[in-house]
């Protein structure tokens, strides 16, 4: 028979992560909304079909496919979306030579051997805004 | 009003562009495509508004350079990996003076940011280095850049360094 403290294992090991969020009033409109539409009653069901099709999106894009819409009269518009074009391989940048002094040579391996600064508070700001 | 960023596509309107620099100015509408596309040297990543797509309100170029590790004085040289120092370069950054103050530089820059992030540990890199202007210094060392030594008093930039693990520590609780 397993002891209480397996038993408390056991049942943290199947425990669900909860997933909460603050939603506007304009989001929340939005996730009712589209609830309705798709017949999801569930704030679960809706979430595992979004994240299936976010990961969808992610895995074309990652192999550099293109994702568009196409209307009934042969138009495509094409889905840009900032956070899914950092996985595209689009994101690999071209080689350039750039000119350098000794001087700046110097500095430059100065800087690239000491610590890194430590981030400016505009920096940290910028960057989790 | 809600930015988009993303890469420079051939029907994106430049022509009425202006950040008040010539030099920027002509880069977007005269060289920024056929750089991307055709010969290579460099990605511009564009700023839109979500009412117009294609109407550009700013912009930022990058490309990956490196520094053959041959090439620094020899004194440094003792104690270094044995491979070239990849880095990032950020080109040009600019925002059309019409949109000025309202936060889109930052925006793009942040934008730059994420991209050398994810460029670095797809294929590493160390830095990222600018040619600022001069009197646009302090906004690019208020997000970290430091200066390098050497650059002549008399050029219209001087050249900045950001390091990569800097950046990264941001993304840190």
């Amino acid at each position: 028979m397993p002891s209480t403290g397996t038993k408390r294992a056991q049942r943290n090991h199947t425990r669900k992560p909860k997933f909460q969020a603050d939603l506007a009033p304009i989001e929340d409109r939005i996730v009712r909304s589209l609830k309705e539409e798709l017949q999801v009653s569930s704030n679960s069901d809706f979430m595992s079909d979004a994240v299936a099709l976010f990961q969808w999106a992610v895995g074309e894009r990652k192999r550099g496919h293109k994702i568009f819409s196409e209307s009934t009269t042969g138009e495509r518009e094409v889905l840009v979306l900032p956070r899914l074009e950092r996985v595209a391989p689009g994101a690999l940048l071209p080689y350039v030579n750039v000119a350098w002094n000794e001087k700046e040579l110097e500095s430059l391996i100065d800087s690239t051997r000491a610590e890194p600064a430590r981030p400016t508070e505009a920096l940290v700001r910028l960057m989790r805004g | 009003m809600g930015l988009i960023t993303r890469r420079l596509q051939e029907d994106d309107v430049v022509e009425n562009f202006d950040c008040k620099d010539d030099p920027l100015n002509n880069y977007l509408k005269k060289h920024a495509w056929t750089n991307q596309q055709k010969i290579l040297v460099g990605v511009t990543y564009v700023a839109v508004g979500e009412s117009a797509p294609t109407m550009v309100l700013g912009y930022f170029t990058l490309a990956t350079s490196a520094v053959p590790r041959d090439s620094f004085p020899k004194k440094h040289v003792r104690g270094l990996p044995a491979y070239d120092l990849p880095l990032i370069l950020l080109a040009r950054l600019a925002v059309d003076y019409r949109f000025g103050g309202k936060g889109f530089g930052p925006q793009l820059l942040r934008e730059a940011f994420r991209i050398s992030i994810a460029v670095s540990e797809q294929v590493g890199c160390r830095c990222i280095i600018t040619d600022a202007y001069r009197d646009k210094m302090s906004w690019y060392a208020k997000y970290g850049f430091l200066p390098l030594e050497g650059g002549a008093e008399n050029q219209p930039t001087q050249r900045m360094f950001l390091d990569i693990r800097t950046l990264k520590a941001t993304l840190k609780n």
